[in-house]
């Protein structure tokens, strides 16, 4: 038996409950949101912790604020992060279950490091005034474990995408290997191209936040100037160096997949170099340029979503494997369901986000 | 077809997906009750004007944020890839049904992460009403995931209708779902009352103490009794097998029993806790009744677990992953059936290439490979691990190969809660010498290969 029939074979029996394509739209879309919450999630942490080392009035208070930006965004990343793993299950899965089941120990590894990425840095966040050294530790621990997890994230995608290797580790050394203590692949270049725009987006976020806070008179415009360009400083500097590791990556990736010549990877590199002069604009006035720079960063990360989504298709591709022809059985029931409540969901959600906006920008009477 | 096996040393990965989901049920009940305990709460607290009571809120909606937000996420997650590692197909199976189920649940996720975050950071700083408001729709949200998540358990243990038609609703509202609905919603209840006395211990004496100790109290009693009486419909609700399970298997039974018996210690509790008295709710007091609340839930969930042996999903696939029976509504052939008669080596992708046929080298090989494919989702092979195999066989004292041969033949009718062997005949034979080479001490004369590889 060959791999291309096997992963014929592996197709989960029950074939899937609507069609293809509908999931993989899904899939993209909320991985697109889930990396932009884990994009505000590492750099929230980073900056927060680099500013509360660096010591300074002002340091010390956009640490603070960004460590509680930090709290809320590793909550939404796990939230958003459901929806593509469950996608992903639906169409992808004999990659996914292989790739997971030879490296079991490091699946598991993967909550550790998020349970203690996430506690530390709530104790970083909820305790740092009582003695900022030792405190700033518990930031920097939280910071690594974060990234740790995004490491093993990465690994067991990238594994995934290699089928032709999967027996050789499975069967290593003319016996069984049911330990699942090996991590087989990882790519730097990849990890680096989704972690690096955590400063790029984070700096658009403190542009934003400068702008978000202008209409309130109680807080210090001279600390939210600050905020602003140090903010535009940090996204430029960030979109340089994912330029330099987008073509790294670009180079590392198999030629004969021709992955080259494909119009999404030249869309998404475009809209890479529309950001960074765009950003070198913000330079001068980073409030005005807030809203359209997360605007552009939102849709470039939608762009690197949908084009790594296209890159999954060359690389499986290779083995005869398409999700387009995965035996369908339509439930319209469940399906109906579905788009219902998402479309309620919004609505309802709208209400609370509604709330906090005003009241944030202080047109919301207190009680 | 069958994906690379993981096998988790020493206790089996089922012991796991269980840990971690008992785990998951105090956060994830507590996440889902306790606004509804909060809301109450602020009501009162707000047209009391007792500011005490609202700060006693803000620290429980806090406690709700991490310790179940938090905690109940990550091992909500953790129950899944648990499941995704040790029985891949099992959760690729549930998903492929009930994928929209999953999807609908999650757009409920988010809203709970934006009210929950918006009713802590917004305490005292908006109007009541409004505040009240966002708090509601986190309660509702919350418990409107357990709505969903209800239905897919429960269609792991009574698939009901759906074995016919294969419809997404068939399967959802499935013969134990509505008791079940009722029985965890009253969990959920009892629940956020014991650790809302648990956050009371941490509050000055007075007035306010009393109030929230005797409502916690009312609460926990309330829905306990309630839950009681749903357990009970329920329990008549399961299907013959479970109850057999449930009458046989030793450690069902007493699971069963600490259950019943805790239920009936946290009920005694909370009739205390009517009384008001403060040394009831003394952290050290509280924390340990948690602790066993904790214990009684594990004992409730791990009869669930066994009551579904030894299918993973009822009727279709066995707890070793293997499709037992034809499925005509989803076009599904049994794979028992084709195992047995074309061999397992043969029709696996995952089989080392020397091995896939058997011959005199490799015949001990390729026996353990399919005593794992098929045992070890139940049984560790470790002498001393938890439900050890060869611990087992020595017990049963069935311990020669061409005894063991014998027994894999029948396991799948001689108990009811293990499945068919898979494998045909050349391969249990195999199966047979690798599982009698584990066994300590083993008095038999070890097979010959010519009996393996040929039956004589
Ligand atoms: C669905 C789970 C499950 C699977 C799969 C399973 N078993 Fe069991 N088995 C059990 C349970 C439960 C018991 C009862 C254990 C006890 O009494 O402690 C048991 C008991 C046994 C016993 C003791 C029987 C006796 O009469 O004393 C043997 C031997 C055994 N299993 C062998 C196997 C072998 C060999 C396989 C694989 C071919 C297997 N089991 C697969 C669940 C399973």
């Amino acid at each position: 038996m060959d791999i291309n029939t096997a992963l014929q074979a592996l197709r989960d029996p029950f074939g899937v409950p609507f069609f293809p394509w509908v999931f993989q739209l899904l899939m993209v879309l909320t991985f697109a949101l889930h990396i932009i919450s884990v994009n505000l999630a590492v750099g929230g942490i980073a900056v927060s912790v680099y500013e509360h080392f660096k010591g300074g009035e002002y340091n010390r208070k956009l640490s603070q604020m960004l460590a509680k930006v930090a709290t809320i965004s590793l909550s939404s990343a796990i939230v958003l992060g459901v929806a593509p793993l469950l996608f992903v299950q639906v169409i992808y899965d004999p990659f996914w279950y292989v790739s997971n089941s030879l490296s079991a120990w490091w699946a598991i590894a993967f909550l550790l490091f998020i349970t203690l990425g996430f506690l530390a840095h709530y104790v970083f966040y909820l305790k740092r005034h009582k003695n900022p050294a030792g405190y700033g530790l518990f930031g920097l621990s939280g910071l690594v474990f974060v990234l740790a997890a995004g490491v093993v994230m990465s690994a067991l995608s990238v594994q995934a995408l290699v089928p032709g290797a999967w027996l050789d580790w499975y069967s290593a050394n003319g016996s069984l290997v049911t330990t699942g203590t090996t991590l087989y692949k990882f790519e730097l270049g990849r990890f680096l191209h989704f972690i690096v725009p955590s400063f790029i987006n984070i700096g658009i976020f403190m542009m934003l936040y400068a702008w978000y806070f202008r209409p309130r008179a109680d807080i210090d415009g001279a600390w939210l100037d600050w905020v602003g360009r140090a903010g535009v400083k940090v996204a430029k500097i960030a979109t340089m160096i994912e330029i330099v590791i987008g073509f790294w990556w670009l180079v590392m990736i198999p030629a004969d997949l021709g992955f080259l010549h494909n119009h999404w990877l030249w869309l998404g590199s475009l809209l890479g170099l529309l950001l960074m002069v765009g950003l070198m604009k913000a330079e001068k006035d980073p409030e005005r340029f807030a809203v359209p720079m997360a605007l552009l960063s939102f849709i470039a990360v939608f762009g690197m979503s949908a084009a790594r989504e296209v890159l999954r298709m060359v690389y499986v591709g290779a083995f005869k494997y398409s999700i387009y022809d995965y035996p369908v059985n339509v439930d319209w029931g469940s399906t109906a369901l579905f788009l219902g409540t998402f479309v309620m969901g919004l609505i309802v959600m709208a209400y609370p986000l509604i709330v906090v906006f005003k009241l944030g920008r202080g047109r919301l009477s207190e009680s | 077809m069958l994906y690379p096996i993981f096998e988790f040393p020493g206790v089996g990965g089922g012991m796991i997906i269980a840990a971690i989901a008992t785990f998951h049920i105090l956060p994830c009940h507590l996440a889902t009750g306790g606004f509804w305990m909060a809301w109450y709460l602020e009501r009162r607290g707000h047209a009391t004007h007792d500011q005490e009571l609202l700060d006693y809120i803000k620290r429980f909606a806090l406690l709700i944020l991490i310790f179940c937000f938090v905690t109940g996420s990550i091992t909500g997650a953790g129950i899944w890839f648990a499941s995704t590692i040790i029985s891949p197909r099992a959760i690729s199976g549930l998903i492929h049904n009930y994928v929209w189920g999953w999807a609908t649940e999650w757009v409920f996720f988010l809203i709970e992460v934006v009210t929950i975050y918006t009713y802590y950071y917004t305490f005292g700083k908006v109007k009541p009403k409004t505040h009240m408001r966002i708090g509601l729709i986190y309660a509702w949200s919350a418990w409107i995931s357990m709505v969903i998540i209800t239905g897919i358990l429960a269609f792991m243990m009574t698939p009901g209708k759906w074995l016919e038609t294969g419809g997404f609703f068939d399967g959802f509202f499935n013969p134990t779902y509505w008791p079940q609905l009722f029985y965890r919603t009253m969990m959920m209840l009892a629940i956020s009352g014991m650790f809302a006395a648990l956050l009371a211990g941490f509050m000055k004496s007075g007035p306010t103490k009393t109030y929230v100790i005797k409502t916690a109290g009312r609460w926990g009693l309330i829905s306990l009794s309630l839950g009681a009486l749903f357990a009970v419909w329920y329990y008549f609700k399961l299907p013959a097998n479970a109850h057999e399970t449930l009458s046989g298997v030793p450690y069902d039974q007493i699971m069963f029993k600490i259950s019943l018996g805790i239920g009936a210690v946290m009920a005694l509790y909370f009739a205390l806790l009517l009384t008001g008295r403060e040394i009831l709710v003394k952290p050290v007091l509280a924390l340990l009744m948690i602790v066993v609340m904790f214990v009684g839930i594990g004992g409730g969930e791990s009869v669930r677990e066994y009551s579904r042996r030894p299918y993973l999903i009822p009727g279709v696939m066995y707890s070793n992953q293997i499709v037992a029976h034809d499925l005509e509504a989803k076009g599904i052939k049994s794979e028992v059936t084709r195992y047995q008669e074309e061999g397992f080596l043969q029709n696996n992708y995952f089989v080392p290439p020397e091995w896939r046929r058997i011959d005199e080298k490799n015949y001990m090989q390729a026996g353990m490979l399919l005593t794992k494919a098929n045992c070890v989702i139940c049984h560790t092979m470790e002498v001393n691990g938890r439900s050890s195999l060869p611990g087992l066989v020595t017990e049963m004292g069935s311990t020669s190969a061409s005894e063991l041969n014998d027994f894999l033949e029948t396991m799948g009718e001689d108990y009811n809660f293990m499945p068919a062997f898979s494998g045909n005949p050349q391969e249990r034979r195999a199966a047979a010498a690798f599982i009698a080479s584990i066994v300590p001490d083993n008095e038999n004369e070890p097979p010959t290969a010519e009996w393996v590889v040929n039956g004589e």
